[in-house]
């Protein structure tokens, strides 16, 4: 073979077999958002939103029309009172767009493009106010035209979580291991907790303060005033939210890959465990969900199970794909959002029965 | 089996370098080198067969069969081509050799730039991949997420330096100089026009600079951190062996540095 030809050949051999490693990652390069307002289901998939309607599981409408190389939506939609449905793109625009809920239609004038960063976490809505956290590290104010009301909260480290309130104090962990304690009003800071990981989940209201969980393998509970005590140490890290239903935190670990993750149900009036080793199986990401007296899980694995107060698996489902967006309960049906599966969305009613299953059209 | 033998231990082994440097800003870069440091030296005994094999070729254009059969059969490329293949057989010659270390290094880019983006966890996904990297022995939930900052780049985004409103691919330009000058010096030196091992070292050393420079100019700028510290130490080896052909780097038709040495 003439050696100029060779010499190419090789080399782009090569090229291709570096860039078909290096840019081999699907577009879709991390898990879908989901959210609800009882009559659909709003879908953060890649290149589209998609809205379906939660009793026949068919399409109402999508944004964008096309797809957009430079938009990717995985961060969980917000819906507001006056009918918005909120969310950041996580692709090189760093687009944070307000669409009508009802028709998919953009409401503002332009997308908010003043971040630098991409948008991962979901926004707080309070009152006429958007707190839109970012990965560049700053919290964005904006009001409900998307215009910004106050400067930015530079708050450090890549946030990935939505903020939450009390009604006084903003509270939003970052992924430099800190739980930033703001006044709503005068956004200014209060405290910050150093929680010794990050915390790539929100914090959760209750018991006149915050539950966090974190990669340190803990849950603190943080009060207004930025005291702070561990109330639960874990296996493995934590990555959702835990839920409070009561007196009863849930949460889950992220467990190992050939162990699982671990449930727990922590009893805040004793600080006790209500039970002892409840692993499903494959790691847990996603936050609990509590409807009646089941708790609902899914996992890494693909499962999707239910679970009564003892810890007892009730029933458990495999609807395909793995499962890392938690569960929400739509009117009579329980929706997820699985990850690489053949569909975007199934719906089971409260027994486990699967109703009906959306994929998108190309 | 990707993952279990190549990108495991390189993100293990760049998070405990991390680590052990106080994970700091910059430290990250400067683990990213200390690795480059450490791959080098294990690829020392390929680097070294290269320039052995690099000298052996350089040796045989001044050999007298080899001319001999160069002019013999200069109108029959396919039996000079046998007769070519017979001496190399003989004398235990690899024409390919001077090859064989820029063949290996793509495995270990590939793998470097998969474990820096796992490691840097841009998404959620990326931050969960990492977690299923770490080894269990390994305790590094203080040090998550990295810092990414290297002196003024981002080395999990391709670099460039803003100078009178253009974007100046400084690292990039940087790769494609240093990969040049790392395979002009490495390039044996042949007086005929024949010689295909020669030839393809010339293509190299013309196509490598634009490939890897195209690397640094799409792809994270740890991977051209790793470029350029690779082909500096590339050079540095050569230079300490007494190979280095310093007259291919300035167009000098003068006899290699080896050959001069003898």
């Amino acid at each position: 073979m003439n050696t100029k030809r060779l010499t190419l050949f090789i080399l782009l051999a090569l090229g291709a077999l570096f860039l078909s490693a290096c840019s081999g990652q699907p577009l879709v390069n991390t898990w879908p958002g989901l959210a609800t307002d009882g009559e659909r289901a709003y879908v953060s998939s890649g290149s589209f939103i998609y809205a379906v309607d939660v009793q026949t599981g068919r399409e109402v409408w999508r944004y964008p029309a096309e797809a957009d190389s430079k938009q990717l939506f995985f961060a969980t939609p917000v819906l507001t009172e006056d009918g918005q449905l909120l969310i950041g793109s996580e692709g090189s625009n760093h687009a944070f767009v307000s669409l009508d809920a009802e028709t998919g239609k953009e409401n503002w004038s332009a997308p908010f493009t003043g971040a630098k960063g991409k948008w991962v976490a979901p926004p707080l809505v309070f009152g006429d106010t958007i707190y839109a956290p970012n990965t560049d590290g700053f919290l964005y104010i904006l009001n409900m035209n998307g215009r910004e009301i106050a400067d930015p909260v530079e708050l450090g480290g890549a946030l990935w979580s939505a903020p939450v309130t009390d009604g006084t104090l903003i509270y939003i962990t970052s992924l430099d291991h800190q739980v930033h304690i703001l006044n709503l009003t005068t956004l200014t800071f209060v405290d910050s907790i150093d929680l010794g990981g990050a915390a790539p989940g929100s914090p959760t209201v209750g018991a006149g303060g915050v539950f966090v969980g974190s990669f340190a393998s803990a849950i603190e509970f943080i009060t207004p005033n930025g005291g702070h005590e561990v109330i639960a140490q874990t296996d493995h890290w934590v990555w959702g939210a835990p839920v409070l239903d009561g007196e009863t935190l849930y949460f889950a670990d992220l467990g190992y890959a050939d162990v699982g993750g671990k449930v727990y149900s922590l009893d805040l009036a004793t600080n006790r465990q209500n039970w002892d080793n409840v692993r499903p199986d494959g790691p847990i990401v996603a936050s609990p969900l509590i409807v009646d007296e089941q708790i609902y899980i899914v996992t890494e694995n693909g499962a999707f199970l239910a679970l009564d107060r003892d810890g007892r698996i009730v029933w458990e489902k495999t609807p395909g794909g793995k499962i890392y967006t938690a569960p929400v309960l739509s009117g009579e049906f329980l929706l997820v959002a699985p990850y690489q599966a053949e569909f975007a969305l199934a719906a089971y009613d409260l027994d486990g029965k699967q109703a009906w299953t959306f994929t998108p059209q190309k | 089996m990707w993952q279990t033998i190549i990108i495991q231990p390189m993100t293990n082994l760049l998070l405990w370098i991390y680590d052990i440097l106080g994970h700091g800003p910059h430290m990250f870069g400067l683990a990213i080198i200390l690795f480059t440091i450490l791959i080098k030296l294990i690829t020392w005994p390929l680097n070294a067969s290269q320039v052995k094999g690099a000298q052996a070729m350089q040796e045989l254009q001044n050999d007298k069969e080899w001319q001999d059969i160069q002019k013999k059969y200069a109108k029959d490329k396919e039996k000079l081509a046998q007769e070519q293949m017979r001496i190399y057989k003989d004398r235990g010659i690899n024409p390919f050799a001077s090859c064989l270390p820029t063949l290996v290094q793509f495995p270990i880019i590939i793998g470097l730039y998969q474990s820096i983006t796992r490691a840097l966890s841009a998404t959620p996904l990326d931050m969960l991949q990492l977690a299923r990297t770490i080894y269990p022995f390994q305790n590094v939930e203080n040090i998550i997420p990295l810092n990414s900052k290297f002196l003024w780049m981002n080395l999990g985004q391709p670099e460039s330096i803003q100078v009178l409103g253009f974007a100046l691919p400084t690292l990039a330009i940087i790769v494609a100089l240093t990969t040049w000058i790392q395979t002009k010096l490495t390039m044996p030196t042949s007086s005929n026009p024949n010689d295909q091992s020669a030839q393809m070292s010339k293509m190299m050393s013309i196509y490598m600079p634009f490939l890897l420079g195209w690397f640094a100019l799409n792809f994270a700028s740890g991977i051209s951190v790793y470029f350029i510290v690779s082909n500096v130490l590339g050079v540095v080896q050569y230079a300490a062996t007494g190979r280095a052909n310093w007259s291919n780097l300035f167009g000098s038709k003068s006899a290699p540095a080896t050959n001069k040495k003898k």
